[in-house]
């Protein structure tokens, strides 16, 4: 099976075919260069032809502001469910605000210890406290209000929904790429027109969150129902159960687990856009981090940063607890192993191991007494309340606790507990933006590099897309491309996506974005490719890579945006690297993964033919891994083009800047304009690079 | 009057089940009619009556059809083509609601991996039957204890199914069929999962729970063993088919054919054979001496009172009614034969 084919390297018909194509693709360039000079229309995109969609847009926003208060859409549909939001938002920020700042922690503890262990328990207090500590308690709360909202609403649509998708092959298939759109689509191209909906405030962003944090919620509660066993069916339809009962007592408890890591999902991805929220007023942490960011405070940025990965940390842990619950009739002892067995003869882990087993002795004295009083009083009838008699007696120390902290008044987090770490921040930012950012005058530091990069690579390669090159000839090189990579399909489709750029008065900012999205997309690859292959190569590195990518993935990307504002400034330099960090993810993985995957057999049968290191690597490994190489090439451009409007937050320059100046300006035709550009920039990109990499993984096959 | 009445069964699997059941050629086999149509046909004109009260046992290798016959009678499996008849009622004609009524009151199951609910407690999957027809909380608690008990395994009320063992679990198996009162207890091959010294115990046990409950049982096992010892008749199954249908000395003593004899070989004769199988008929060619004989005594029983003598004994019937005789002679011989 090892046996390859050397490619025969003759065969004319194809090489002739080989140079028409570029010969066709040079005369296409040229010819257009040459007319380009003659007619102004293909060198600058014009004017005249911009469909006018700003205006269309900026004139239905003032029709909707005039009629928001009479028109039946609003009066019937938009205002009740906004106000339903609304209502839910405040009544759960309200009550998480009057609870004393001990009790949503011993309530957190002690949830956790019962979801899983004490060790889960202590890791969510040391994920709360530090939320207290750098002040930032009411937005965490509300932050956290926020996301409880938007989980609520998010299931109370996608649990039904993946229910009804489980139970119909129909709308199983409607759904699907629906659901593949909202997870691909940026969000803020939703968060348009919800704010155009429901105004600038806290219901839209709940909304776009609840679009964006839906689609994991529907699709696992539909696995979940849909992977429960025949047997268990069987057995529910033989005791005559109706549909009704066997999916409320049978299918849903058994798909139970699946649903609550949609759950997770669900809450990891509302997190995942509480800063973009923030920017149509979501308040919380979002809010402080994005101020922060403008301002330039980045001391008080990461604190906000970090309280928000706490909170994903908390948030994760816990619901991915919930997710593997086991069932035991019996609750075990657990917690009390704290501490692993070396360290175990310590005095003072003897100690306080005694005494964790002293409070759950008196926890479980508790739970029986309670037990057996309910027993006595209510008998066998109120057998469910005394078998969660631990429960039970967790709500009453909560509600006593809250009885005697509110009183005292402690409601918000102490001031004297404060632990600032935003002014020693500051103080390294200054002395990092002083002492690094020209070395000793040497001309190497960030100052210079930055400068270097826009000098030039930024803005010749600006001037170089929109101006020196006629858009007629980037449009051919698209669309030829497409047409290369696929077929005369794609090819249509590309050539309507790219004019509709051009026509929608974007094309200068597409040109100043796509720039950029190279220069990116260039490093990412130049740096991942061989990153992943190292780490292929030596489990060392693979080990000491996987986490950082893990952080780097998990983490929101606003908080590295500030270390990176902090050395770079704001501008397109810091907007690269913030876009290099967060996408060179996948193509290290990738690249990684495909490596380590292929056939061990034919790797020996290349060093058994004599192969050196190097050889065995292009010659077999490399090219089996393409498909994998360039799935993650792919992803590696969607996610640089995600950070597009991320990246024109902190000053880079293009489509993510004018999306961002729109929001500014209250000029919301401007916004979708460029957002627009960039989901139909991000299509066009997507579906060459996938078609290429298709044929690439083709092409592996057939060797 | 029989309690079920199967008439003409068939169950054909695959996308067009009645096109193939109208055009196939009666003699056809069912490996035949796979290559040619790749529909399966796993019930094949099965007919039969199952009284009230017995045990009716299901016999046969896997995959000859028996799970899927056991699911036709309750509509858990749609028929292709036949009548099932439970006390007269046409099950195959009922309405979802009266073929769910059926399935809460009459006609209950248990399944070979037990099939119990992994997210409820004991006590829970017990009841699972009253609670769907609606029976309240306490009730039907009081009645899961009931079943519990009976089974013994009072004390593991709030267990859940992973915590208990294999022959555990299908007692709670076995007390969630039985919770209900059905009339009827379709069993498939419920023991077959177990270890075999479990397996006797729960054998044991379902004989000693079907003298208290007489409940009528069809009972479906793949182990001529099992099905000996608890089938007061037995059907076995080839392909589909019923080859033979008749009490255990029937089919041990006149195998119809290859494939039944295969199954009776490893059967202890001496304990399954009774006077009556074996006797030769009551002509007055023999001249009697030995004391009467009851029809039920099985070989193993007459050995010692006939070993050391020639004369010829008497069978009699529950009335002293004399039917057979039978010497020494023929006890060897029908020891012999096999
Ligand atoms: N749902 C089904 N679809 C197709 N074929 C099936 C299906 N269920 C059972 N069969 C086939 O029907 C035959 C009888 O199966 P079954 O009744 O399970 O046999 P047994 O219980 O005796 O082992 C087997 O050949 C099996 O492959
Ligand atoms: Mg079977």
């Amino acid at each position: 099976m090892a046996q390859t084919t050397i490619p025969q390297r003759n065969p004319t018909p194809a090489r002739f075919q080989a140079l028409l194509r570029w010969g066709l693709f040079a005369g296409g360039i040229l010819v257009l260069l040459l007319l380009s000079q003659k007619f102004i229309h293909l060198d600058i995109f014009p004017e005249s032809w911009n469909v006018g969609l700003r205006g269309v847009l900026n004139e239905f926003k003032r029709w909707v502001v005039v009629n928001r208060n009479s028109h039946w859409m609003f009066v019937f549909f938009f205002e009740p469910l906004s106000s339903v939001i609304d209502f839910t938002l405040r009544r759960v920020e309200d009550f998480l605000l009057w609870l004393p700042w001990p009790v949503v922690i011993l309530a957190i503890f002690i949830l956790a210890e019962r979801i899983r262990d004490l060790r889960l328990a202590l890791l969510m207090v040391a994920c709360l406290l530090p939320m207290g500590m750098f002040g930032l308690w009411q937005e965490s709360l509300q932050t956290l209000a926020l996301m409880v909202t938007a989980v609520i609403f998010s299931l109370a649509l996608g649990i039904p929904l993946g229910i009804w998708s489980a139970r119909n092959d129909l709308v199983e298939k409607i759904l699907h790429p629906i659901l593949d759109a909202m997870q691909t689509m940026p969000a803020f191209v939703y968060l348009i027109p919800v704010l155009l909906f429901f105004g600038v405030a806290r219901v839209p962003s709940i909304i776009a969150t609840v679009i964006y944090a839906l689609p994991p919620a529907i699709r696992l509660t539909s696995l979940g129902l849909r992977s429960v066993s025949d047997e268990m069916i069987e057995a529910a339809d033989a005791f005559g159960s109706t549909e009704k009962q066997l999916l409320r007592k049978v299918q849903l408890p058994l798909a139970l687990p699946t649903i609550m890591v949609g759950v997770n999902q669900t809450i990891m991805m509302a997190l995942s856009i509480v800063v973009i929220a923030a920017l149509i007023g979501a308040g919380g942490l979002g809010e402080v981090v994005l101020k922060a960011l403008r301002r330039l405070r980045v001391g008080s940025a990461l604190e906000a940063g970090l309280a928000i990965v706490f909170m994903a940390v908390l948030l994760d842990r816990i619901s991915a607890a919930m997710a593997q619950i086991e069932r035991h009739s019996v609750q075990l002892f657990r917690g009390y192993r704290l501490f692993s067995e070396k360290q175990r003869g310590n005095k003072l882990v003897g100690m306080l191991e005694r005494g964790i087993s002293r409070v759950y002795a008196l926890g479980s004295a508790l739970t029986d007494g309670v037990a057996k009083y309910l027993a006595k009083t209510f008998g066998t009838k109120a057998r469910w309340l005394y078998r969660h008699s631990d429960w039970i007696v967790i709500l009453l120390i909560l509600i006593i606790s809250t009885a005697i902290f509110l009183p005292l008044g402690i409601q918000n987090f102490p001031e004297a507990l404060y632990f600032d770490i935003s002014k020693p921040v500051d103080g390294v930012v200054q002395w990092m933006q002083v002492n690094l950012y020209n070395i000793g005058g040497s001309g190497i530091g960030t100052g210079p590099l930055r400068d270097f990069l826009i000098i030039y690579v930024f803005k010749p390669l600006r001037v170089f897309l929109t101006d020196q090159v006629p858009w007629s000839v980037i449009a051919f090189v698209f669309v030829y491309a497409a047409f290369a990579v696929s077929g005369w399909r794609l090819m249509l489709a590309v050539l309507t996506l790219i004019m509709s750029i051009g026509l929608i008065g974007m094309w200068p900012f597409t040109m100043d974005t796509l720039g950029q999205t190279l220069v990116a997309g260039v490093i990412c690859v130049g740096l991942g490719i061989p990153l992943g292959i190292w780490s292929s190569k030596s489990d060392r590195v693979d080990q000491l890579v996987r986490p950082v990518l893990d952080f780097l993935q998990t983490i929101p990307i606003f908080v590295y945006l500030v270390p990176v504002i902090m050395l770079f400034g704001t501008g397109s330099v810091a907007g690269l690297i913030a876009s290099v960090l967060y996408a060179a993810v996948p193509v290290v993985r990738l690249t990684n993964a495909g490596i380590r995957s292929v056939d061990v057999t034919l790797k020996e049968s290349a060093q058994a033919f004599g192969s050196t290191w190097l050889q065995t690597l292009f010659k077999v490994e490399i090219p089996l891994a393409l498909p994998a190489i360039m799935l993650g090439i792919n992803q590696t451009i969607m996610m640089v083009l995600a950070m597009v409007i991320i990246a024109g937050l902190v000053g880079a320059t293009g489509l993510g800047l004018e999306v961002y100046q729109g929001f500014a300006n209250d000029n919301l035709g401007r916004s979708v304009e460029a957002g627009l550009a960039i989901v139909l920039c991000a299509i066009v990109i997507d579906r060459i690079t996938q078609q290429f990499a298709r044929k690439a993984s083709q092409a592996a096959n057939l060797n | 009057m029989s309690t079920v009445q199967l008439r003409n069964i068939w169950k054909i699997f695959g996308p067009n089940p009645e096109y193939v059941y109208n055009t196939m050629d009666p003699a056809a086999s069912r490996s035949d009619i796979l290559s040619q149509t790749g529909h399966v046909v796993a019930v094949r004109d099965v007919s039969l009556d199952v009284a009230k009260s017995e045990i009716f046992v299901v016999m046969g290798l896997s995959g000859s059809g028996k799970s899927t016959l056991v699911r036709c009678l309750s509509r858990l499996i749609e028929p292709t083509v036949g009548q099932v008849l439970i006390n007269g009622a046409d099950v195959t004609a009922m309405s979802i609601d009266d073929l769910r009524q059926l399935r809460r009151h009459t006609v209950s199951m248990v399944f070979q991996r037990f099939g119990l609910f992994p997210h409820r407690r004991v006590v829970d999957n017990v009841g699972y039957g009253l609670e769907v027809r609606g029976m309240g909380l306490s009730e039907r608690r009081l009645k899961a204890y009931e079943m519990l008990q009976l089974v013994g395994l009072d004390g593991w009320e709030d267990r859940y199914p992973h915590e208990l063992s294999g022959g555990m679990q299908q007692r709670v198996g076995l007390a969630r069929a039985l919770a209900v009162d059905p009339e009827i207890m379709l069993c498939d091959e419920p023991f077959s999962a177990l270890d075999p010294l479990i397996r006797r115990d729960m054998q044991d046990e379902l004989l000693n729970l079907q003298k208290e409950l007489n409940k009528t049982i069809i009972f479906i096992t793949h182990d001529f063993h099992e099905a000996i010892k608890l089938g007061d008749r037995i059907a076995i199954m080839k392909d589909g088919e019923i080859v033979q249908v008749g009490t255990a000395q029937q089919i041990v003593a006149h195998p119809v054919d290859e494939y039944v004899r295969e199954f009776t070989q490893d059967v202890p004769r001496t304990k399954v054979l009774t006077a009556e199988t074996i006797m030769l008929p009551h002509d007055g060619a023999h001249k009697l001496a030995g004391e009467a004989v009851l029809h039920n005594t099985t070989i193993e029983a007459l050995i010692p009172r006939i070993s050391s003598t020639d004369e010829f004994f008497p069978v009699v019937n529950a009335g002293d009614e004399i039917i057979g005789v039978l010497d020494r002679r023929t006890v060897l011989l029908a020891l012999a034969e096999s």
